[in-house]
């Protein structure tokens, strides 16, 4: 064997498994054994008020979830977060984007504006939105002042999803709007000269070079987006605790009951990975749904 | 010449899109504006804007009678151990895996990737179990200990170390420095730009986290802002908006500051995961 190849392969070194020590500690203690240990637990009826108790249960617990009216719900209303969501945060935030792309006095400040949603805890946001939505706040006094009925927003069955998934595409817009304007900083400028040259409308450049070049970023957003809400979580806790009648239960909450109200803990890890399949799906889809349709140029 | 007419045509977006600047700016104006109306209900109708007046007397009561300077020490101390333990780990372990040949590189690199793609919701459980069996529930150690090293923080690092050229450390090698010594003295000072924008992020990170805090906690000591704020808004305090608009305000001003700081910073930190996809 020659030095090079040697060295190619590396030798033993100890600075490097001192430098390294922390990820590989991390790596199996908070990654990878919780990773195995939950899926071992998905096959178990396992309570930490009575570790001892705990049954193999194989799939009895999968099958359980996919018995329980409430796992459907829940998972109804996760789609339609999800689904009921995207297709406005990203259009909104690709029209930020685009519109905020050229420089003009004060674009800064309009971008930090969009932008500021997304570093405010959610907590507060939620907790902002809330009171907006009360029946005797702002919301109602605006509806009320058009003329309109208000709605009662979180407290109302029909209406309580759509509005945290209105509050969502507020929230959220601007953090995709900065992936969409790092996508459209790196489409070269020659593209939109050549196509001025030829007498390209400004739709005409919109449709055949700036969406095609964003096929990328367009993925980006979807599959982070879309992995972001089906966890949500933090604004059914703060809004409505899932109510009223269930109608904004989301799979992440569900979980959270299963696992810690009720502390059926090998129940909640099957559900976690129902959840973390979908996940996979979802991701899966989008990836292959973009790539299929491939770039026309 | 494209260009030149682009610049001639005056500007849409401004006027476009200042109705929608509003409306994201208008809830946090008005958070500000109820956190210091007085009464303890808070008058949440917009009669309450003609009879506007100032007080204080929330923060007072907040600062005062609550649990809440606890919980502004709690995210403060936690946050701070956690980025500290961010910077560190991101830039060792980062700078390891870019620079150094050694057997299960690949794996290691693929496990820091494995990790950013896997939902939390998975590990929320069984997390909670290990915490358990190392008696760390309900203490300081189960909100840092398991997110001290920090995936998102290895692979920023690791990216901008590629980038980096090896000739500083060859010469230091030559000169017959040791390998911590070279990381220690020369590696860290290169890697500052790439451990800000990972200090920023871990920080407004941690310092909304709400899941795994809630979880992993139970006592009101141990609780931090966004936890105990949430808390607060459930029980009997749930309509005390100028109390809750005033936690609210407290918890959001720090992270404000931070972005009106480092604001190139936190997209640095959002475009670097994007360039990954």
């Amino acid at each position: 064997m020659t030095a090079r190849a040697a060295k190619r392969r590396g030798r033993f070194e100890p600075a490097t498994w001192i430098l390294l020590s922390p990820w590989i500690l991390a790596l199996i203690v908070f990654v990878a054994y919780p990773f195995g240990f939950s899926f071992a637990l998905s096959f178990y009826d396992y309570s930490p008020l009575n570790p001892a108790a705990a049954k193999f249960l194989g799939l009895a617990n999968y099958a359980e979830a996919l018995k329980d009216p409430l796992f459907w719900t829940a998972l109804k209303n996760t789609l339609v977060f999800v689904f009921g969501t995207i297709p406005f945060t990203t259009s909104l935030a690709l029209g930020l984007a685009l519109g905020l792309k050229r420089a003009f006095k004060g674009r800064d400040f309009y971008r930090a504006g969009f932008f500021l949603p997304t570093v405010v805890s959610i907590v507060v946001i939620s907790l902002v939105w809330k009171g907006l939505y009360a029946p005797e706040g702002p919301l109602s006094a605006l509806a009320q002042s058009l003329g309109l009925v208000p709605p009662r927003w979180l407290l109302d069955p029909n209406t309580a999803l759509a509005s945290i998934m209105a509050m969502d595409v507020w929230a959220a817009s601007g953090y995709y709007m900065v992936i969409f304007l790092a996508g459209l900083q790196a489409i070269p400028e020659e593209l939109y000269e050549a196509a001025a040259l030829e007498g390209a409308s400004s739709w005409q450049r919109l449709r055949h070079i700036t969406l095609p070049m964003l096929k990328p970023t367009f993925l980006f957003v979807l599959v982070v987006n879309s992995v972001r809400s089906l966890q949500i979580f933090t604004e059914v806790f703060v809004m409505t605790g899932g109510g009223p009648l269930h109608s904004t239960v989301t799979s992440v909450f569900y979980l959270y009951e299963q696992a810690f109200y009720k502390f059926r803990l090998g129940y909640a890890s099957a559900i976690a990975y129902l959840l973390f399949s979908l996940t996979l799906l979802l991701a899966f889809v989008q990836v292959k749904w973009l790539k299929l349709e491939g770039p026309k140029s | 010449m494209s260009v030149a007419r682009s610049v001639q045509r005056a500007p849409k977006a401004p006027w476009l899109l200042a109705p929608l600047l509003l409306t994201m700016l208008v809830p946090f104006a008005w958070m500000l504006f109820l956190s210091v109306q007085p009464g303890a209900g808070g008058d949440l109708s917009l009669h309450a804007l003609s009879k506007a007046r100032f007080t204080l007397e929330h923060y007072a009561e907040l600062l005062k009678q609550s649990a809440f300077p606890r919980y502004l020490f709690n995210s403060l101390f936690v946050a701070t151990v956690v980025v500290g333990g961010n910077v560190l780990t991101g830039a060792m372990v980062g700078y390891a895996l870019a620079r150094k040949r050694f057997f299960g590189n690949r794996a290691l690199t693929w496990g820091v990737i494995a990790t950013l793609m896997v939902p939390k919701q998975v590990l929320m459980i069984p997390l909670y179990l290990v915490l358990a069996k190392l008696h760390l529930l309900n203490t300081y150690a189960a909100l840092i200990l398991p997110f001290f090293v920090d995936a998102f923080s290895i692979f920023l690092v690791r990216q901008y170390v590629m980038q980096l050229p090896h000739e500083l450390e060859d010469a230091a090698r030559v000169d017959g420095a040791g390998e911590l010594r070279i990381f220690a003295t020369i590696v860290l000072p290169l890697l500052r730009p790439a451990l800000a924008v990972v200090a920023i992020n871990g920080f407004l990170l941690n310092w909304n986290s709400f899941l795994f805090p809630l979880i992993f906690t139970d006592s009101d000591k141990l609780r931090t802002l966004p936890v105990g704020l949430a808390l607060f808004a459930q029980g009997e305090h749930a309509v005390d908006w100028g109390l809750l608009m005033a936690g609210s305000t407290i918890s959001a001003v720090p992270v404000l500051l931070a972005f009106v700081v480092f604001q190139r910073q936190i997209i640095e930190g959002i475009t670097a995961g994007a360039e990954k996809g």
